[in-house]
């Protein structure tokens, strides 16, 4: 607990990722449909804990994220997370959301307050339960029924009145819920799929790296590789789940290429390279580097750059990675050819690809960065080593995390020294993070 | 009064109507308006084709431009000019089709035609420009766009040359008269040499939805005026100070918002009596007002001063009072006519030579001219006298403002659906509307949106030009 009195300037402090873990994840309205975000985030933090385990009163603060928080106005997930936990109540959290780089974004608030000096010990991290989406009246309903209903007055003629105004189909039946973004009204594979026709991307191409990234996550599974950053977690039903379900190690190209698209008649988007609806939570402990020696732990990786961007979404939703990932390492003064490791978010094989692509482009990366030539020509075989979302599945607000805790395990395992993550997100949204060996 | 045909025009069952029954009127298109300031895709997933004729060099600049301002392009030329938008295509995610010179491309009708005639050796180059409209002007989608860009005559020493560039002027007025029934609008730019890289927010501009009301002209774009470094494409006035005159009502007051719009502060300027619409429209634009004639011997003086109030540097001036003194030649005493030149001509005239020295080195002033300055109106002797002097005025400033960095155009309007053509009696006013290719009345927006151009620093290579927003008008032409 030093966290409030610490001074603030730049004194050389570094954080440091300790341990990340993250709860199988599992397709949306399976096992874990009855734990809602802020139950996965428990069991995400709980399983770290135990993981790693640090002395409760050292922990300063939670910062978590979360897109489909439950429970109405303004929760903050990270706090109820704090005290479902059981840690203790000087446990300082608030919750904070961006799309899909929600987890990346709680990470780096933590990384910035360890190394501004405000904190010693943080948690981050992020859940999201697409199975537990509030399925919402119709506003026109709430409108109507509102000055009948909440006004004491109101007599049963007022009721009467009530029920002869209400529309059947506009009033009485609820909204369903989808991604569609607020702006464009475009589904998000609606408008992956308008990227995958702008930048020539095959179905052929897509189906292919799907089926990469099932395999290395399959094998990643298999090997137990995954098992080091997977903790189990135990439903409300008492049944245990030990791993992820979306991955499926036994397809094939022939398999993926049967599939019907998803988004469009004739689009090239499939459920198979299309990521899913996932439920999932992922949890890291940070700390300021001499904090984590003194403490015992050995660290996995530091942070040292990233870069938080935004492009238009009538244009290509899910690009903005290719601008995101060449800004951090730009900020950490490094080329596309000084990055070992590259983890690019799939939230679509076609947006991958896209992005792939845009950062192997001379023009693009003229044009939009400034860079004299490409960024980097990559093969998409040089990206995901262990899969990615695709395979994996997708809960929003977790993936960064787990982007994170694979790439620092990925460091400390193959001893190279640096990791490049980009993840894109709605809102036209994107995120770059360089990592680097400790 | 309401323009009945246009409404007529906008129900698909009275179009086919009309149609059907053979009844001798032609329903006039409703015209496609941009809303809201500048985009940074103005073409966003419109289609754009190409055509580059033979010798033509500006595939380079088309290319990267029409990509990045987010058209799907459709490109006939040379493998290597090809190449250009091959290359911008992939970097901005709109990969470009080829397409044949003489066969329009298979799929949706284009929202634009573009040719690049820079090239032109002699006039028997031209039938490539001929193949390129011939095969795709039918399939023009409606309130499409054809702009057609050239070599400046007067730049080329050649003389089959110089011949094949002014003989695109032709072309272009035609065309125009040819396609205004769907709503759409043809124009030429004149390229001078070292200029090419004036053009590309030029195309952003005349593909777009603003300039409506701009057909059948021509603009010529020099080096006379540096070009501004790095200009933003959205919000181009962001932090600048303008000054439009007469904002009280009409054209003023809808420049002085699409002004606001793109970022600047502007100072509503309109005379003492007017000062309650003028206030309300300073605050509703977020500009200042000031009450000041600007025939009063002190105007300058007051506009200076204001301007000190408020940074100092005045980066736009908008001279847009005007007003008509009508009268037969015969029946009009002297007041009117010195009224109207008063008003019209010579304040503009002190008032630019006092403000001058408050503009930065980017300066724009945009004066207001009218189409009856280039062809004339009965009755009114004293305003197209005024009128055609302002023509007369921003060619003669041009060179010696460029020396400062400063562009002086004027805008001509021709018919504008304002208080001022709605007391026009009934049959003169229909003629005034249907009497041009498009066939109906501008609105006061779509020369607002024309000003505003002219005002940005954007358009850096169009200096000393009066550029008319007639719906290419018969009368004047």
């Amino acid at each position: 607990m030093a966290a409030k009195t610490k001074k603030t300037e730049s004194n050389g402090r570094r954080a440091v990722i300790v341990g990340g873990v993250r709860t199988p994840f599992i397709r949306a309205f399976g096992a874990l449909m009855k734990m809602d975000s802020i139950a996965l985030g428990t069991a995400a933090v709980k399983g770290l804990l135990e993981r790693f385990p640090v002395p409760w009163n050292e922990i300063d603060s939670l910062v978590w994220g979360g897109t489909m928080l439950p429970g109405g106005i303004a929760v903050n997930a990270g706090r109820e997370i704090v005290f479902d936990v059981g840690l203790p109540m000087s446990v300082e959290s608030y919750t904070v959301t961006r799309a899909c780089t929600t987890s990346i974004l709680s990470t780096t608030l933590a990384v910035s307050a360890i190394e501004r000096g405000d904190a010693d010990v943080v948690i981050a991290g992020g859940s999201d339960s697409t199975s537990n989406v509030d399925v919402r009246l119709p506003a026109t309903l709430v409108h109507k029924a509102a000055p009948t209903v909440m006004s004491a007055k109101s007599t049963p003629s007022d009721y009467l009145r009530l029920l002869g105004k209400l529309n059947v189909k506009k009033d009485l039946v609820p909204k369903r819920p989808s991604i569609r973004e607020r702006t464009t009204g475009e589904l998000m594979g609606e408008s992956a799929e308008k990227m995958a026709e702008r930048n020539e991307i095959s179905r052929e191409a897509q189906d292919a790296f799907a089926y990469q990234s099932h395999t290395r996550a399959a094998a990643a599974i298999a090997s137990g590789r995954f098992a080091k950053e997977m903790i189990p977690v135990t439903t409300p039903d008492g049944v245990t789940i030990h791993t992820d379900n979306i991955v499926r190690g036994d397809t094939t190209i022939e398999k993926l290429a049967k599939l019907k698209p998803a988004f469009a008649q004739n689009g090239t988007l499939t459920a198979g390279n299309s990521s899913s609806f996932t439920d999932g939570g992922a949890a890291l402990l940070l700390m300021e580097e001499q904090k984590a020696r003194a403490l015992g732990f050995e660290p996995l990786a530091a942070f040292r750059a990233w870069s938080y961007d935004a492009v238009d979404p009538w244009d290509q939703l899910l690009v903005g990675p290719a601008i995101s990932m060449p800004r951090a390492a730009m900020k950490a003064g490094m080329t596309g050819d000084d990055i070992e490791l590259w983890d690019i978010h799939e939230a679509f094989a076609a947006q991958v690809l896209s992005v792939v692509k845009m950062l192997g482009n001379d023009t693009f990366c003229r044009e939009r960065l400034g860079l004299e030539k490409a960024f980097k020509k990559l093969a998409p075989e040089e990206i995901n080593a262990h899969g990615g979302s695709v395979a994996l599945g997708h809960p929003f607000a977790a993936t960064g995390a787990r982007l994170i805790t694979t790439m620092a395990n990925e460091l400390k395992d193959t001893g190279k020294a640096t990791a490049l993550i980009g993840v894109c997100a709605g809102g036209a949204l994107s995120s770059g993070l360089v990592m680097e060996r400790v | 009064m309401s323009d009945v045909l246009l409404k007529i025009g906008k129900n698909n069952v009275a179009r086919q109507m009309v149609k059907n029954l053979g009844l001798p009127v032609s329903l006039p298109q409703a015209l496609k308006r941009a809303e809201g300031s500048w985009e940074e895709r103005p073409l966003a997933d419109l289609r754009v084709d190409a055509g580059h004729g033979p010798g033509s060099a500006l595939a380079p600049v088309l290319a990267r431009c029409l990509c990045a301002a987010g058209a799907y392009t459709h490109v006939a030329g040379t493998p290597e000019q090809f190449a250009f938008y091959t290359e911008h295509g992939h970097a901005w995610g709109r990969i470009a089709k080829e397409a044949k010179e003489d066969q329009a491309p298979e799929g949706c009708a284009p929202n634009a035609l573009v040719f690049d005639a820079t090239g032109m050796q002699s006039p028997a180059d031209l039938v490539s420009m001929y193949r390129f409209f011939h095969a795709r002007v039918r399939s023009l989608a409606a309130c499409g766009r054809i702009l057609v860009i050239g070599t400046t005559p007067s730049e080329i020493a050649d003389v089959p040359a110089s011949a094949a560039a002014q003989a695109l002027e032709g072309f272009v007025r035609s065309v125009g008269k040819e396609i205004g029934k769907k709503g759409a609008t043809a124009n030429l730019v004149w390229v001078s040499p070292g200029a090419e890289d004036r053009l590309p927010p030029v195309v952003r501009f005349f593909l777009s939805r603003r300039p409506v009301f701009v057909s059948g002209q021509n603009l010529t774009l020099t080096t006379r005026v540096p070009a501004p470094e790095n200009p933003s494409d959205v919000r181009p006035l962001d932090g600048k100070l303008a000054l439009v005159t007469g904002a009280a009502r009409g054209i003023g007051k809808e420049t002085a918002k699409t002004l606001a719009l793109e970022g600047a502060k502007v100072i509503c300027m309109d005379r003492p009596g007017e000062e309650e619409p003028t206030a309300l429209l300073a605050k509703e634009i977020q500009g200042t007002a000031l009450s000041c004639d600007v025939t009063a011997p002190d105007a300058g003086e007051v506009i200076a001063r204001h301007v000190k109030e408020h940074g100092g540097s005045l980066a736009v001036i908008i001279h847009n009072a005007g007003v008509t003194r009508d009268k037969m030649l015969v029946n009009m005493d002297e007041a009117r006519w010195s009224s109207a030149l008063q008003i019209n001509l010579l304040s503009v005239l002190s008032l630019t030579d006092q403000l001058l020295p408050l503009m930065p080195k980017d300066g724009r002033i945009v004066c207001l001219s009218s189409i009856a300055g280039i062809a004339g109106n009965v009755g009114q002797t004293n305003y197209a006298a005024s009128k055609a002097g302002i023509i007369g005025f921003v060619r003669a400033l041009a060179p010696k403002a460029a020396e400062k960095g400063i562009c002086v155009n004027a805008v001509a309007p021709g018919f504008i659906e304002t208080q001022m053509t709605a007391a026009i009696p009934f049959t003169t006013r229909e003629a005034g509307r249907r009497l041009s290719s498009l066939a109906q009345g501008g609105l006061p927006q779509d020369v607002a949106q024309v000003v505003c151009f002219l005002a940005t620093p954007q358009a850096s290579g169009v200096t000393g030009a009066t550029l008319r927003i007639c719906g290419q008008s018969l009368i004047g032409a």
